[in-house]
């Protein structure tokens, strides 16, 4: 009785300890989102991925019956022989009607007028960053102008936690701050998914640095009105994001194999 | 009226003085009411008299009866073990007999060819697991930059921790539409098809 009381106490007094050093931590905690819009087209195959495409359609070919096109087609053949030949017994009815190949022909001609959307959109070739109809093979991550004491640095979208807020409510409101109401995204889990540590160049109120912690959320619709951000592939973010900035942001990113 | 009085008056002479009439005697009772008499308790209604029916009918009508629940009783068997057929997993008729004309002449492969295509599948199979372990390595890698983070929350402030590691209810239910193959043709006006509906009604 009296060994659980005083255990509770020590834990209730640890706890206290624990939360007056939290009041007096010396680092900013700041909760950065990484709003990514995923592919929306299927990536290129490559050398490998065609060749044992190419083995596979040829081998299913090989399997299957045949069709019933290919058996009209057949017959059709046989008939014009026939027809070829002055035979009598010609069925005239079948020969009139339309032939297998020109139902071919006719479909080939249909497709051939059909035209398929380009994957290079209009953003690709105006190279307009701004755009999520860029680039709809690749993953692109958003980045925003922010400001960092008196310099601007392009990162993500970031913002300093308030008082009474959890992590990920400050994410969200930083969304909605900093992209618009418009911006309509879907964050993926209440727990952040990196870390990134840095130092202000001079005390600022008593904190020597931040720690960010990195929210991930998937693009669903939407434009950007408020701030000019910009959608970037892998390879931008890497050139763009200050060194270590990009390494603690890589780590957590879905990596892309072409 | 007057016969009845007369033959009163008759009566009570004939009566003869040795026999006493009980009204007369004098009993010696505690009770005031020796003479009063209470009608016959009955505790239920009289029988009422039952309808006769010939028996011929009687039976006839529960000969119907039984046969109408037997009735009912075999058609849910039969309906039990007839099960609703799957007209797209019976081939047809017309495929089974035309089966031998549909068959393909198989194409004579040459010893190289076989032996490309082998040597084709042994490299994809590497391929894969060479794919399969790059993304092992990727969700490793992933899952062990979120607990870092969660680890380094925990250092900072346990409420937040906690807050953190709560599920997201709001994930539920989940959609998400895949890539496709082409991009989507903008404002594109679907062809209107032909919707004829042939699936077979099979109640009871």
């Amino acid at each position: 009785m009296f060994k659980s009381f005083i255990q509770a106490e020590v834990t209730l007094c640890r706890k206290i300890f624990v939360r007056s050093l939290n009041t007096r931590s010396p680092w900013d905690i700041v909760t950065g989102v990484c709003v990514e819009r995923l592919p929306v087209v299927t990536p290129p195959l490559n050398e490998m991925q065609k060749k044992f495409m190419a083995l596979q359609s040829t081998l299913e070919i090989e399997k299957s019956m045949k069709s019933d096109h290919e058996i009209r087609h057949e017959s059709d053949k046989i008939q014009a022989e026939l027809l070829k030949k002055e035979s009598a017994d010609v069925d005239v009815d079948a020969v009139s009607k339309i032939t297998a190949q020109d139902f071919e022909d006719a479909s080939n001609e249909e497709l051939a007028q059909f035209k398929f959307a380009s994957i290079e959109t209009d953003a690709d070739k105006k190279g307009d960053k701004t755009s999520t109809e860029r680039c709809l093979q690749r993953h692109l991550v958003l980045v925003t102008p922010i400001k960092l004491g008196s310099d601007t640095k392009t990162l993500l979208p970031q913002g300093l936690l308030k008082e009474g807020e959890t992590l990920r409510q400050t994410a969200e409101r930083i969304v909605k701050e900093q992209c618009g109401p418009e911006l309509n995204v879907q964050f993926l889990s209440n727990a952040p998914c990196g870390f990134y540590k840095y130092k202000y160049p001079s005390e600022v109120n008593g904190k020597i640095g931040a720690k960010v912690f990195f929210y991930y959320a998937n693009y669903k619709s939407g434009k950007l009105n408020k701030t000019k951000g910009n959608w970037l592939t892998r390879n931008e973010l890497q050139d763009i994001l200050p060194d270590r900035y990009s390494k603690s942001v890589k780590e957590f990113l879905i990596e892309e194999t072409y | 009226m007057f016969n009845l009085s007369l033959l009163r008056q008759f009566s009570r002479l004939a009566i003869c003085p040795a026999t006493k009439i009980p009204i007369s005697s004098r009993n010696i009772t505690t009770t005031a009411a020796v003479q009063f008499k209470i009608t016959d308790q009955l505790w239920a209604e009289p029988m009422k008299k039952k309808k006769k029916i010939d028996p011929a009918i009687v039976k006839a009508r529960e000969e119907r009866r039984r046969k109408k629940l037997e009735k009912q009783i075999r058609r849910l068997e039969k309906n039990a073990r007839q099960l609703k057929p799957l007209d797209e997993m019976e081939v047809p008729l017309e495929l089974l007999d035309n089966f031998s004309k549909r068959k393909r002449p198989q194409p004579k492969l040459s010893a190289e060819v076989i032996e490309a295509r082998a040597l084709l599948q042994k490299d994809w199979a590497r391929y894969k697991k060479e794919e399969y372990m790059a993304n092992v390595a990727q969700v490793d890698r992933i899952m062990g930059a979120q607990r870092r983070a969660l680890e380094k929350l925990l250092e900072e402030s346990e409420d937040l921790y906690n807050e953190a590691i709560m599920p997201d209810l709001q994930l539920i239910p989940y959609e998400v539409s895949g890539t496709v193959a082409t991009p989507a043709i903008k404002d594109y006006a679907t062809p209107d098809g032909e919707y004829i509906d042939v699936s077979k009604k099979w109640d009871n």
